[in-house]
């Protein structure tokens, strides 16, 4: 849901459609759906869109209750007609960096208030941000189940998977293995590992393997799983 | 009608019911309130107004001059247009979009959430009454036709108290024709 960018005049239309049979965003009674709404908008809609302009008009009557009308604020995509998709935040994030006497809708020009919002504001962005450095990000891992296949029956395969386990490398951990028989006596190395999706790839698995070409004829990866 | 409306009036001011008789006016009948003190009082609009000031709700008559005289312009309206409406074609000329005659009223409600002001007033509640039983044999394609006047309506009828024993007409939430704005 939403009305598309709140600050063109293509997510003005779409507001204009959306009130043309509606007194108010949600319900019948001023919310602060509608507050949201109108605190999203840049200015007073142009005359064409008189719908967008009658509601705009009516939610500025109630400027001075504002904080009282009922409901609870929701991000600007949980409102208007459900197939459009919300994009005023990106737009107006933009808009506001290279416009920076942005309309102050409600007309505080009282630049102290304006200057103690935006302390404020910083303050609890910056506490958002050690909250988010401080919770420990979800590291993608997965378990692969790899084949190893020496060369012929000769090879030896205790050797072997002493030589695949001794690879080291941050973010891999070397699981249970065990030998399958192939056939004609040749026994392939059925090996478990996990690794963080991040710093382990399996291209770089394969060729660290295929590296100890004494042993190892190929590699083959059995099984990939996310955890 | 004029007393079942005023009776309701009544209950949504939290007032207790008065005493009511008719008055055949030429070809239609005045509803005539015997009040306790003073003279008897005629009319609805003269009546509904005093009812509102009896239960000290003077904010319905509009709070600045222009919108008090914008609520008695729509009571007078009532009176003179909505209650001699009596055929089909009437009905549609008052709602009618025509955008030469800006009085009609879904024009009117165009740029409006209520009547008068941006409260609801005695304007809306007895153009509300006057109308719920044209609103109520519209079409859907009617309904959405006079787009401004149904949204309206449907407003109206969902501020607390208002409705009384009125049913509640509905209006398809999604529009059908889109022909129409």
């Amino acid at each position: 849901m939403g009305f598309g960018d709140l600050k063109s005049s293509s997510g003005l239309r779409v507001l204009n459609e959306f009130l043309a049979d509606k007194s108010y965003i949600e319900g019948y009674v001023p919310s602060q759906a509608d507050i949201a709404v109108y605190e999203a908008l840049s200015g007073a809609p142009p005359a064409d869109l008189f719908h967008a302009l009658r509601w705009y008009n009516h939610i500025r009557s109630y400027e001075k209750q504002k904080a009282s009308l009922p409901g609870v604020k929701k991000p600007l995509g949980k409102y208007g007609p459900v197939n459009i998709e919300d994009t005023t935040d990106s737009a107006s994030k933009n808009a506001k960096e290279d416009d920076d006497d942005d309309i102050d809708l409600f007309g505080s020009d009282d630049e102290e208030e304006s200057e103690d919002s935006k302390r404020i504001r910083e303050e609890r962005l910056a506490q958002y941000e050690s909250k988010k450095s401080k919770k420990p990000a979800l590291i993608a891992k997965s378990s692969i189940l790899l084949d190893v296949k020496p060369w012929d029956d000769e090879t030896d395969m205790a050797k072997l998977e002493e030589c695949v386990r001794s690879i080291h490398m941050d973010g891999l951990v070397w699981g249970a293995s065990k030998l399958v028989p192939v056939g004609y006596g040749i026994k392939k190395l059925q090996i478990q590992c996990v690794v963080e999706d991040d710093k382990v790839g399996t291209d770089v698995l394969e060729e660290k393997i295929t590296a100890f070409e004494d042993f190892v004829q190929s590699m083959d990866v059995a099984a990939f799983n996310k955890i | 009608m004029a007393v079942e409306e005023l009776t309701a009036l009544e209950k949504c001011l939290g007032l207790k019911a008065g005493k009511y008789s008719r008055r055949a006016q030429g070809s239609s009948q005045v509803p005539v309130l015997q009040t306790n003190s003073g003279p008897s009082l005629a009319g609805l609009a003269t009546i509904a107004s005093h009812l509102v000031t009896q239960a000290k709700k003077e904010e319905l008559l509009g709070v600045s001059l222009e919108e008090k005289a914008v609520v008695q312009q729509w009571l007078e309206y009532r009176t003179t247009r909505i209650d001699r409406l009596t055929s089909k074609e009437d009905v549609r000329t008052t709602l009618k979009v025509s955008h030469e005659n800006r009085q009609d009223l879904n024009c009117y409600l165009e740029d409006k959430v209520y009547m008068a002001g941006n409260k609801i007033t005695l304007a809306d509640i007895l153009t509300y009454y006057g109308l719920h039983p044209i609103i109520a044999d519209l079409s859907i394609q009617e309904k959405e036709n006079y787009m401004n006047v149904s949204r309206w309506f449907s407003h109206i009828q969902h501020s607390p108290g208002v409705r009384q024993h009125l049913p509640s007409v509905v209006f398809i939430k999604n529009r059908i024709y889109s022909n129409v704005h």
